[in-house]
């Protein structure tokens, strides 16, 4: 079992145009700021900014990781003043996204 | 004997342990985006117990529970989560089955204290996912698989001769792996109804069934046979610029495995399945050998064509490459050699960005 073995269909989803209301219609996917440690080959993010607004992250409830061509994508889904989101770091950009509100 | 892992509600229960507010409700995993026109992935307890299952219309599955929770399927956390395990696992040094995305079975041959193994491996899933998992200990693996099923969810159950019979008397034929089918039905229908009522016709069915234990651990060099994609459409579908979009997108999934794996298909099969025409499928053998996707279109379109279909509704595509080989032969005309150097261009591409980040224009047609 490896990430290519398991339905490719949902991989080519993911460049439905958000516009279509398509696969994932609660999609943010917006740049945001970080405060993250970084122990044991592990990320811990702490704290992230978004639209001028700080977050404290209270606790991050999973983890997990997807590799998209060469990027290492590393998820989190993180609680933050009662509302969860997910953030992502890719690891070929540096950067960090959120990437959608969980509901 | 084996040790056999079955998670519980696998994709469900991640799903519950990313978002707190899930945990103890009726949830379903949604294998599409849109929750009332998609098909039930996985279902949580909660949702079992209302009779909401794996394989049923989301649509039927509002209509049992309204107040149903919904998320769509994200494959990637649930495949990262069952590497996870199976690493997990690995460090128990016995040897090791990679049997489903969410089911491992391990040899326990040598092993003093199965069950305190079983309880170590209950506990460390746990304490590492959040997830719970039943395990399942007997002779073979046909019967640790039942075992797990026996306490589900969280459950561990020992199958050995001081149990072995009460636990087949009260367990129904259907419960055991590959009794779901018609092979169950006709054991039923002459008169089977316990797994104990099997044993007492054919006891050498729990016996030898399988042999052996083969590890697997998900890596195969072996060459498989065919190599096919399906998909069920949102709706059903009359354009037959779509569905041509379809069975486009289908045949470049196919020849993008086929190029992983460095094989070459002489033949293409084509399954269409709609309200009218039922199940269609034809399949055709060419002297010359692809990995090509647009090729495998272009053969894919002319059994449609060739077939006495007219214009036919569709709800299901799937395409299939079958008689394989080690994809060997250098091409020697030159459009060949140019067409050769674009696919490598495009593969390079996707391999680089992300499958699906350069695609034929016409497969945009399936995101409409």
């Amino acid at each position: 079992m490896n990430q290519n073995s398991f339905s490719p269909k949902a991989r080519w989803d993911r460049f439905e145009p958000e516009a279509s209301g398509g696969f994932n219609p609660d999609a943010l996917n917006e740049r945001i700021e970080v405060l993250a440690l970084f122990k044991h080959a592990k990320i811990f993010p702490q704290s992230f900014s978004w639209h001028d607004k700080e977050y404290q992250i209270e606790k991050i409830t999973y983890n997990w990781q997807e590799r998209i061509g060469q990027a290492l994508i590393s998820y989190f889904s993180v609680l933050s003043a009662g509302q969860m989101y997910q953030i992502s770091f890719d690891n070929s950009t540096f950067r960090w996204q959120i990437d959608k509100l969980i509901q | 004997m084996i040790l056999h892992v079955d998670m519980d509600a696998f994709f469900a229960s991640i799903e519950q342990a990313i978002n707190p507010r899930l945990k103890g409700k009726p949830l379903i995993v949604g294998s599409r985006g849109s929750k009332m026109h998609t098909v039930v992935c996985a279902a949580s307890y909660a949702a079992k117990v209302l009779g909401i299952n794996s394989g049923m219309a989301s649509r039927e599955a509002f209509a049992r529970c309204p107040n149903l929770e919904f998320v769509a399927a994200d494959q990637a956390k649930y495949i990262w989560t069952s590497e996870q395990i199976f690493e997990l696992l690995q460090g128990f040094n016995l040897p090791l089955n990679y049997a489903s995305v969410d089911e491992f079975q391990m040899d326990l041959t040598g092993c003093q204290n199965p069950v305190s193994l079983g309880k170590d491996i209950k506990e460390q899933i746990y304490a590492n996912f959040n997830i719970t998992a039943s395990v399942g200990i007997a002779k073979n693996w046909l019967l640790a698989k039942l075992a797990s099923k026996i306490d589900k969810p969280d459950g561990l159950t020992l199958i050995n001769d001081d149990n072995f019979e009460s636990i087949l008397r009260q367990t129904s034929l259907d419960k055991l792996c590959g009794m779901g089918g018609k092979t169950g039905a006709n054991f039923i229908a002459s008169g089977l109804k316990t797994c104990w009522d099997l044993y007492l016709n054919l006891p050498a069915f729990f016996d030898q069934n399988p042999g052996k234990f083969d590890e697997n651990t998900g890596k195969s060099s072996q060459k498989p046979k065919s190599v096919s994609h399906s998909y069920t459409l949102p709706k059903v579908q009359i354009n037959p610029q779509v569905i041509r979009a379809w069975i486009r997108l289908l045949s470049e999934m196919v020849a993008t495995r086929l190029r992983q794996q460095n094989l070459v298909s002489q033949t293409v099969h084509l399954w269409l399945n709609g309200p009218e025409i039922g199940n269609f499928g034809a399949q055709k053998t060419y002297q010359t050998q692809t990995n090509d996707g647009y090729e495998i279109y272009q053969k894919a379109i002319k059994i449609m064509a060739n077939s006495s279909l007219k214009n036919p509704r569709i709800r299901a595509i799937g395409v299939t490459c079958s008689s394989l080989f080690w994809g060997t032969s250098q091409p020697l005309l030159s459009e060949e050699i140019r067409k050769e150097g674009l696919i490598r261009a495009l593969d390079r591409i996707n391999n680089r960005f992300g499958e699906g980040s350069i695609y034929p224009a016409i497969t945009s047609f399936t995101r409409s």
